[in-house]
């Protein structure tokens, strides 16, 4: 019990490096997530830039990359982690690849969630003279936005899980405070109270997540 | 020179599956439509009409033939290009399409914005629009919180918003109920009168077509079977398909069935007069049975009214000596179609 109170300084540093790297990580992950499935969304077959050629190898990529577990695809990119960020170690390394990765899974749900727009609506819109890209930002995302914030929240849930072994490239956090300070020294007090602030964490993104869908959808 | 023409428009969907058939949405179709009408397509499910008034705003693009709008040609076109000339034709949908995460209001404004007005235009215009659909107080709301004919009201509005010169009108009344359906109807007749503009309206409901057009075509596997003045093709259907839509609406001639029953409670011959506006009066065509000595009695049938034209066919029960009933109806149909049911 005492050891925790100890290391309350460390355990803060540990929270702020969490949010630090899953932060970023949501919005890099986050963006190019969006632009890969408006891409995928957009070049479906019948859909407004219909091709079937780029979505098949959209298609493909996703296909491959997602499935891959996060401490393996870790370890496989980091020599393009290195040539990007100029580091193969560290939160700026773990940022880069945890946001390739998550980009790969928010494509998926943002590719689900645009596919709940009705057809109907995104032809009344064409109907009216409206061009491609205005249509995606004008109607595509508004009308999704409500999915769209709770398929966010839930990557953010998964960012935090996948955040947790930053540790083994040199990263820091939650993940890596309870291994090294709880697991590593027998001190399961330790690794509890980096298990209670990741649930607080997570339980305040939700709510957070779940009030800004409401508004959205005004439910 | 017509306002909408098509001539041999044929428009192919790729095969449902590999190796099967191309589907032939639209098969070789020729149409006029003049600047003012309301123009009724009718055809069963499957038909082709949705895809058919798509081709006239080119949301999909004809797979041979030639579409001009209002001296434009739609076919081979560039994108930008249509986009412009779609500002010029309004369309309105079934299950409305309304944009559901903006209000009313913004609904409305989007085609404004769209056309790039100003922010005064759009002001003035989305006022005015929301008065003409009677929905002013409705501005602020979202369209889940209106009512369907609301919501097809708001689709109106915002059809109309740039001015344009033809509304396409796909199943609008076909989500709604009899009371709100007239209601929409109503405000499309308005539309065409008061403002002047075209109109096309598909439906598979034959009193849509009824109340509200002035020519119709029929529909049947991506073929126009029949076409011209609703009471024309009302009053005379000469194709199966047309003779099955109006006798939906128009209680004419006794199917098979339903002859055997009034032949079971009716003696004497039954023949069906059919009346069209113009032709001779029922008056004096019941007079002329009297005069002759012919007992008769209405079994079945009805009168139609469409836009002040009448017509109908009535079936009677004639009983009375033999060689006066024919000299009777040979007579009678010198001046009116006069068929007798065997
Ligand atoms: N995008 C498409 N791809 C493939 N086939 C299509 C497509 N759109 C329509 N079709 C086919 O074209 C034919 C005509 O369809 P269309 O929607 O025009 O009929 P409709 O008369 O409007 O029917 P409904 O009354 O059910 O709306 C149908 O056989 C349909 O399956
Ligand atoms: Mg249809």
């Amino acid at each position: 019990m005492d050891s925790v109170i100890d290391l309350s300084p460390e355990l803060w540093v540990a929270t702020y490096e969490t949010l630090y790297i899953v932060g970023f990580s949501l919005f890099f992950g986050g963006l190019g997530g969006l632009l890969l499935g408006i891409g995928l969304y957009t070049t479906r077959a019948g859909s407004i830039l219909g091709n079937s050629a780029v979505f098949g190898t959209l298609n493909i990529i996703v296909n491959i990359f997602r499935p891959i577990p996060f401490i393996i695809f870790l370890a496989a990119a980091q020599p393009l982690a290195r040539a990007v960020t100029g580091t193969g170690i560290g939160n700026s390394a773990i940022i880069f690849t945890l946001s390739l990765a998550a980009a790969f899974g928010i494509s998926r749900i943002v590719e689900q969630n645009l596919l709940t727009v009705q057809p109907g609506v995104i032809e009344a819109a064409r109907s009216v003279g409206a061009g491609r890209l205005r249509i995606i930002l004008t109607i595509l995302i508004p009308e999704a936005l409500g999915p769209l914030i709770l398929g966010y929240t839930f990557i953010f849930v998964a960012l935090v899980d996948m955040s947790a072994v930053a540790g083994y490239v040199g990263g820091g956090g939650l993940g890596n405070f309870a291994i090294q300070y709880g697991y590593r020294q027998f001190n399961p007090w330790v690794t509890w109270a980096a298990v209670i602030v990741i649930i607080l964490l997570v339980q305040a993104v939700q709510f957070l997540g779940n009030v800004l869908a409401r508004k959205a959808l005004r439910r | 020179m017509p306002l909408i023409s098509l001539q041999d428009v044929t428009k192919s969907f790729p095969p449902g599956r590999r190796g099967g058939d191309p589907v032939r949405a639209i098969d070789n179709v020729s149409l006029d439509i003049e600047a003012g009408e309301i123009y009724g397509i009718i055809g069963y499910s499957g038909a082709g009409k949705s895809t058919l008034v798509r081709l006239i705003n080119a949301l999909e693009k004809a797979t041979s033939g030639t579409i001009i709008v209002d001296g434009h040609q739609v076919t081979n076109v560039p994108d930008r290009q249509l986009r412009k000339l779609r500002l010029d034709i309004g369309m309105i949908f079934q299950q409305f399409n309304l944009f559901n995460a903006k209000t009313v209001w913004n609904n409305v404004a989007y085609p404004l914005r769209v056309a790039g007005k100003s922010r005064e235009e759009i002001q003035a215009r989305v006022t005015e629009l929301l008065d003409f659909v009677g929905l002013a107080d409705k501005a602020s709301n979202y369209p889940e919180q209106l009512s369907g004919g609301q919501k097809q009201r708001v689709g109106i509005a915002r059809a109309l918003a740039t001015s344009p010169k033809i509304l396409l009108a796909d199943e609008a009344t076909s989500a709604l109920d009899p009371e709100t359906t007239h209601e929409v109807l109503r405000l499309l007749r308005r539309v065409n009168e008061e403002l002047g503009i075209t109109i096309v309206v598909i439906t598979h409901e034959m009193d849509v077509i009824q109340t509200l057009a002035t020519k119709v075509a029929v529909m049947d596997g991506g073929r126009i079977v029949e076409q011209g003045d609703v009471f024309d093709v009302f009053s005379n259907p000469r194709q199966a398909s047309s003779q099955r839509f109006v006798s939906t609406v128009v209680r004419g001639i006794p199917a098979p069935d339903e002859l055997a029953a009034l032949r079971e409670r009716h003696a004497g011959r039954i023949v069906t007069f059919s009346f069209r506006d113009g032709d001779s009066s029922q008056a004096s065509v019941f007079l002329e049975l009297a005069a002759a000595g012919v007992e008769f009695e209405l079994i079945y049938g009805g009168i139609n009214d469409i836009r002040g034209r009448a017509f109908g066919h009535l079936t009677l029960a004639l009983t009375g000596p033999g060689a006066s009933i024919d000299a009777a109806l040979a007579s009678l149909a010198a001046r009116t179609t006069v068929k007798e049911l065997s």
